[in-house]
Protein backbone atom coordinates (compact mmCIF):
# COMPACT_ATOMS: atom_id res chain seq x y z
CA UNK A 1 0.00 0.00 0.00
CA UNK A 2 2.88 2.34 0.72
CA UNK A 3 4.07 1.98 -2.85
CA UNK A 4 0.65 3.05 -4.15
CA UNK A 5 0.56 6.05 -1.80
CA UNK A 6 4.11 7.04 -2.72
CA UNK A 7 3.38 6.68 -6.44
CA UNK A 8 0.23 8.78 -6.18
CA UNK A 9 2.10 11.62 -4.45
CA UNK A 10 5.12 11.58 -6.77
CA UNK A 11 2.84 11.48 -9.84
CA UNK A 12 0.87 14.49 -8.68
CA UNK A 13 4.02 16.34 -7.66
CA UNK A 14 5.68 15.79 -11.03
CA UNK A 15 2.52 16.85 -12.85
CA UNK A 16 2.25 19.99 -10.70
CA UNK A 17 5.74 21.10 -11.71
CA UNK A 18 4.49 21.03 -15.32
CA UNK A 19 0.96 22.38 -14.79
CA UNK A 20 2.07 25.31 -12.63
CA UNK A 21 5.84 25.61 -12.17
CA UNK A 22 5.29 28.73 -10.05
CA UNK A 23 3.44 26.87 -7.32
CA UNK A 24 6.43 26.10 -5.13
CA UNK A 25 7.16 26.13 -1.43
CA UNK A 26 10.21 25.98 0.79
CA UNK A 27 9.97 23.09 3.18
CA UNK A 28 12.83 21.79 5.31
CA UNK A 29 15.26 24.02 3.39
CA UNK A 30 14.23 22.61 0.01
CA UNK A 31 12.32 24.46 -2.70
CA UNK A 32 9.88 22.00 -4.19
CA UNK A 33 6.46 21.90 -5.90
CA UNK A 34 3.64 23.03 -3.64
CA UNK A 35 2.30 19.64 -2.67
CA UNK A 36 3.09 17.51 0.36
CA UNK A 37 2.03 14.39 2.20
CA UNK A 38 0.85 15.43 5.64
CA UNK A 39 1.98 12.23 7.37
CA UNK A 40 5.51 12.55 5.96
CA UNK A 41 6.14 16.05 7.32
CA UNK A 42 6.42 17.56 10.78
CA UNK A 43 3.02 18.26 12.36
CA UNK A 44 1.91 21.88 12.14
CA UNK A 45 -0.74 23.94 13.94
CA UNK A 46 -2.19 25.21 10.67
CA UNK A 47 -1.80 23.82 7.17
CA UNK A 48 0.22 26.04 4.82
CA UNK A 49 -1.58 28.26 2.33
CA UNK A 50 -1.49 27.82 -1.46
CA UNK A 51 -0.22 24.26 -1.14
CA UNK A 52 -1.92 20.92 -1.80
CA UNK A 53 -1.84 18.69 1.28
CA UNK A 54 -2.47 14.96 0.87
CA UNK A 55 -4.07 13.21 3.84
CA UNK A 56 -4.65 9.47 3.70
CA UNK A 57 -7.77 8.36 5.54
CA UNK A 58 -9.91 5.28 4.76
CA UNK A 59 -8.66 1.91 3.66
CA UNK A 60 -10.66 -0.96 2.15
CA UNK A 61 -9.43 -4.24 0.74
CA UNK A 62 -11.18 -6.67 -1.59
CA UNK A 63 -9.64 -10.06 -0.87
CA UNK A 64 -12.07 -12.03 -3.07
CA UNK A 65 -10.02 -11.32 -6.20
CA UNK A 66 -6.98 -13.36 -7.31
CA UNK A 67 -4.88 -10.42 -6.16
CA UNK A 68 -5.98 -8.19 -3.26
CA UNK A 69 -7.37 -4.88 -4.46
CA UNK A 70 -6.90 -2.04 -2.00
CA UNK A 71 -8.90 1.15 -2.02
CA UNK A 72 -7.40 4.06 -0.14
CA UNK A 73 -9.09 7.38 0.35
CA UNK A 74 -6.96 10.46 -0.15
CA UNK A 75 -8.22 13.83 1.06
CA UNK A 76 -6.51 16.63 -0.78
CA UNK A 77 -6.78 19.80 1.27
CA UNK A 78 -5.88 23.28 0.14
CA UNK A 79 -6.56 26.82 1.22
CA UNK A 80 -5.65 30.30 0.10
CA UNK A 81 -5.89 33.84 1.37
CA UNK A 82 -5.40 35.38 -2.08
CA UNK A 83 -2.42 37.51 -2.97
CA UNK A 84 -0.83 40.43 -1.14
CA UNK A 85 -1.08 42.63 -4.25
CA UNK A 86 -4.85 42.32 -4.24
CA UNK A 87 -5.12 42.49 -0.45
CA UNK A 88 -6.70 39.06 -0.47
CA UNK A 89 -9.71 40.17 -2.51
CA UNK A 90 -8.75 37.63 -5.16
CA UNK A 91 -8.97 34.65 -2.79
CA UNK A 92 -11.98 33.27 -4.65
CA UNK A 93 -10.07 33.40 -7.89
CA UNK A 94 -6.99 31.88 -6.26
CA UNK A 95 -9.08 28.99 -4.94
CA UNK A 96 -10.65 28.45 -8.35
CA UNK A 97 -7.14 28.37 -9.88
CA UNK A 98 -6.17 25.63 -7.41
CA UNK A 99 -9.38 23.71 -8.23
CA UNK A 100 -8.45 23.85 -11.91
CA UNK A 101 -4.84 22.82 -11.25
CA UNK A 102 -5.99 19.85 -9.18
CA UNK A 103 -8.33 18.66 -11.93
CA UNK A 104 -5.39 18.76 -14.32
CA UNK A 105 -3.11 16.95 -11.86
CA UNK A 106 -5.59 14.11 -11.53
CA UNK A 107 -5.88 13.54 -15.26
CA UNK A 108 -5.04 10.93 -16.58
CA UNK A 109 -6.29 8.92 -13.64
CA UNK A 110 -3.66 6.19 -13.56
CA UNK A 111 0.08 5.74 -13.15
CA UNK A 112 2.65 2.97 -13.18
CA UNK A 113 3.22 1.76 -9.63
CA UNK A 114 6.77 2.40 -8.45
CA UNK A 115 8.81 1.31 -5.46
CA UNK A 116 10.49 4.41 -4.04
CA UNK A 117 11.94 2.53 -1.05
CA UNK A 118 14.69 1.38 -3.42
CA UNK A 119 17.34 3.61 -4.94
CA UNK A 120 16.89 4.12 -7.82
CA UNK A 121 13.12 3.68 -7.72
CA UNK A 122 11.99 0.53 -9.50
CA UNK A 123 8.96 0.00 -11.67
CA UNK A 124 6.42 -2.53 -10.42
CA UNK A 125 4.14 -4.81 -12.39
CA UNK A 126 0.77 -3.06 -12.01
CA UNK A 127 -0.82 0.34 -12.28
CA UNK A 128 -2.49 2.42 -9.65
CA UNK A 129 -5.69 4.19 -10.67
CA UNK A 130 -8.07 6.58 -9.02
CA UNK A 131 -11.67 7.73 -9.06
CA UNK A 132 -13.04 11.09 -10.12
CA UNK A 133 -12.43 13.85 -7.63
CA UNK A 134 -15.28 14.72 -5.26
CA UNK A 135 -15.11 18.44 -4.45
CA UNK A 136 -16.52 19.43 -1.05
CA UNK A 137 -18.05 22.89 -0.66
CA UNK A 138 -15.51 25.64 -0.06
CA UNK A 139 -15.12 26.70 3.55
CA UNK A 140 -14.14 30.11 4.86
CA UNK A 141 -12.26 30.60 8.11
CA UNK A 142 -11.49 34.28 8.59
CA UNK A 143 -9.41 35.26 5.54
CA UNK A 144 -8.70 31.67 4.47
CA UNK A 145 -10.81 29.97 1.82
CA UNK A 146 -10.26 26.29 1.51
CA UNK A 147 -11.58 23.07 0.12
CA UNK A 148 -11.25 19.33 0.61
CA UNK A 149 -11.26 17.05 -2.42
CA UNK A 150 -11.64 13.32 -1.98
CA UNK A 151 -10.15 10.75 -4.33
CA UNK A 152 -10.24 6.96 -4.03
CA UNK A 153 -6.95 5.39 -5.07
CA UNK A 154 -6.98 1.72 -6.12
CA UNK A 155 -4.01 -0.61 -6.31
CA UNK A 156 -3.42 -4.34 -6.59
CA UNK A 157 -1.16 -5.86 -3.97
CA UNK A 158 1.72 -7.52 -5.74
CA UNK A 159 3.48 -10.60 -4.47
CA UNK A 160 5.83 -9.81 -1.62
CA UNK A 161 4.49 -6.29 -1.34
CA UNK A 162 3.52 -4.93 2.08
CA UNK B 1 -4.89 61.05 12.11
CA UNK B 2 -1.39 62.20 12.90
CA UNK B 3 2.05 60.68 13.26
CA UNK B 4 3.67 60.34 16.66
CA UNK B 5 6.63 62.71 16.37
CA UNK B 6 7.67 62.64 20.01
CA UNK B 7 11.34 62.00 20.68
CA UNK B 8 12.19 58.48 21.75
CA UNK B 9 15.61 57.25 22.74
CA UNK B 10 15.57 53.52 22.32
CA UNK B 11 18.12 51.63 24.35
CA UNK B 12 18.58 48.04 25.34
CA UNK B 13 17.35 48.33 28.92
CA UNK B 14 14.18 46.31 28.18
CA UNK B 15 16.28 43.66 26.52
CA UNK B 16 18.62 43.38 29.49
CA UNK B 17 15.75 43.46 31.96
CA UNK B 18 13.96 40.65 30.10
CA UNK B 19 17.17 38.62 30.08
CA UNK B 20 17.65 39.09 33.82
CA UNK B 21 14.03 38.27 34.64
CA UNK B 22 14.01 35.17 32.46
CA UNK B 23 17.21 33.96 34.13
CA UNK B 24 15.87 34.67 37.60
CA UNK B 25 12.51 32.99 36.95
CA UNK B 26 13.61 29.57 35.90
CA UNK B 27 16.18 30.28 33.22
CA UNK B 28 15.92 27.08 31.26
CA UNK B 29 17.17 26.18 27.77
CA UNK B 30 14.87 25.25 24.93
CA UNK B 31 16.10 23.35 21.89
CA UNK B 32 14.58 24.18 18.51
CA UNK B 33 14.56 21.20 16.18
CA UNK B 34 15.65 22.67 12.84
CA UNK B 35 16.07 21.04 9.47
CA UNK B 36 19.66 21.08 8.23
CA UNK B 37 20.77 24.00 6.04
CA UNK B 38 21.06 21.66 3.08
CA UNK B 39 17.72 19.91 2.89
CA UNK B 40 16.93 16.47 1.56
CA UNK B 41 15.65 17.01 -1.98
CA UNK B 42 15.25 13.34 -2.82
CA UNK B 43 11.93 11.55 -3.36
CA UNK B 44 12.62 9.40 -0.31
CA UNK B 45 13.06 12.55 1.78
CA UNK B 46 9.57 13.73 0.82
CA UNK B 47 7.97 10.34 1.46
CA UNK B 48 9.11 9.91 5.05
CA UNK B 49 11.68 7.26 4.15
CA UNK B 50 14.82 9.19 5.04
CA UNK B 51 15.63 10.45 8.52
CA UNK B 52 15.20 14.24 8.59
CA UNK B 53 18.42 14.81 10.60
CA UNK B 54 16.95 17.69 12.56
CA UNK B 55 19.55 19.76 14.36
CA UNK B 56 19.11 21.16 17.84
CA UNK B 57 19.44 24.90 18.24
CA UNK B 58 19.61 26.00 21.90
CA UNK B 59 17.78 29.13 23.04
CA UNK B 60 18.36 30.56 26.51
CA UNK B 61 17.42 32.12 28.83
CA UNK B 62 13.84 30.94 28.54
CA UNK B 63 10.97 30.33 30.93
CA UNK B 64 8.67 27.41 30.37
CA UNK B 65 5.29 27.14 32.07
CA UNK B 66 1.90 25.54 31.75
CA UNK B 67 -0.79 28.03 30.77
CA UNK B 68 -3.82 26.00 31.76
CA UNK B 69 -4.27 24.10 34.98
CA UNK B 70 -7.37 22.17 33.92
CA UNK B 71 -7.21 19.53 31.21
CA UNK B 72 -10.00 18.43 28.90
CA UNK B 73 -10.20 14.85 27.79
CA UNK B 74 -8.45 14.31 24.48
CA UNK B 75 -7.01 17.81 24.46
CA UNK B 76 -3.24 18.16 24.71
CA UNK B 77 -1.98 20.42 27.48
CA UNK B 78 -0.74 23.81 26.35
CA UNK B 79 2.37 25.56 27.57
CA UNK B 80 4.13 28.78 26.90
CA UNK B 81 7.76 29.46 26.41
CA UNK B 82 9.10 32.94 27.03
CA UNK B 83 12.39 33.42 25.22
CA UNK B 84 14.82 36.29 25.36
CA UNK B 85 14.99 38.30 22.13
CA UNK B 86 18.80 38.29 22.43
CA UNK B 87 18.82 34.50 22.09
CA UNK B 88 16.43 34.63 19.13
CA UNK B 89 18.43 37.35 17.38
CA UNK B 90 21.62 35.34 17.86
CA UNK B 91 19.98 32.26 16.35
CA UNK B 92 18.57 34.25 13.42
CA UNK B 93 21.96 35.70 12.52
CA UNK B 94 23.71 32.36 13.11
CA UNK B 95 21.44 30.66 10.59
CA UNK B 96 21.44 33.70 8.26
CA UNK B 97 17.66 33.90 8.25
CA UNK B 98 15.64 36.97 7.35
CA UNK B 99 13.60 37.19 10.56
CA UNK B 100 12.50 35.49 13.75
CA UNK B 101 9.29 34.49 11.94
CA UNK B 102 11.40 32.54 9.45
CA UNK B 103 13.19 30.87 12.35
CA UNK B 104 10.00 29.72 14.05
CA UNK B 105 8.25 28.72 10.83
CA UNK B 106 11.13 26.39 9.94
CA UNK B 107 11.15 24.83 13.40
CA UNK B 108 9.78 21.28 13.45
CA UNK B 109 9.37 21.14 17.23
CA UNK B 110 10.73 22.50 20.49
CA UNK B 111 12.36 20.31 23.12
CA UNK B 112 12.28 21.38 26.76
CA UNK B 113 13.44 19.08 29.52
CA UNK B 114 13.66 16.14 27.13
CA UNK B 115 10.01 16.47 25.99
CA UNK B 116 8.87 17.53 22.57
CA UNK B 117 6.36 20.32 21.93
CA UNK B 118 4.81 21.83 18.81
CA UNK B 119 4.59 25.58 18.21
CA UNK B 120 0.97 26.78 17.96
CA UNK B 121 1.63 30.51 17.71
CA UNK B 122 4.25 33.15 18.34
CA UNK B 123 3.80 36.63 19.79
CA UNK B 124 6.23 39.33 20.84
CA UNK B 125 6.63 41.92 23.57
CA UNK B 126 8.07 45.24 22.45
CA UNK B 127 9.46 48.35 24.02
CA UNK B 128 9.84 51.44 21.85
CA UNK B 129 9.48 49.38 18.73
CA UNK B 130 12.13 46.80 19.49
CA UNK B 131 11.32 43.26 20.56
CA UNK B 132 12.67 42.18 23.93
CA UNK B 133 10.87 38.85 24.40
CA UNK B 134 9.16 36.18 22.32
CA UNK B 135 6.21 34.19 23.64
CA UNK B 136 5.69 30.79 22.04
CA UNK B 137 2.43 28.98 22.63
CA UNK B 138 3.30 25.27 22.69
CA UNK B 139 1.23 22.13 22.46
CA UNK B 140 2.39 18.90 24.05
CA UNK B 141 3.47 16.46 21.38
CA UNK B 142 1.57 13.17 21.37
CA UNK B 143 4.78 11.23 20.93
CA UNK B 144 6.56 10.15 24.09
CA UNK B 145 10.05 10.15 22.60
CA UNK B 146 12.93 10.79 24.90
CA UNK B 147 14.69 13.75 23.34
CA UNK B 148 18.16 15.09 23.93
CA UNK B 149 18.25 17.49 26.87
CA UNK B 150 20.01 20.80 26.85
CA UNK B 151 23.25 20.83 28.81
CA UNK B 152 23.20 23.74 31.26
Amino acid sequence: MENAKDTFYITLRNRLSTVNPNRTMILRAVTRPGILVEEAEAPVAELPLDVFVLRWTKLDADTQLPSTLTQMTCEIQYATAGTQNNAGLDRGRALEAMDDELLRLLCPSSAQKMNYAQTPASQMGTLIFWSQAVFEPATTVRERMGRVVTVSVFAFQEQGER
Amino acid sequence: MSWDLSTQNPNDHALRLANALLRANGGTTALLQMSPATGDATDAGQLGLNTPNFQSLPLSPAVFRRIRATMKEGQPVKYELLVSAVAVQTAVSELQLSSADALFSTTASVVVGGKSFLIESVSVSESMGSVYMYRLLLRESASEWQMQQASQ
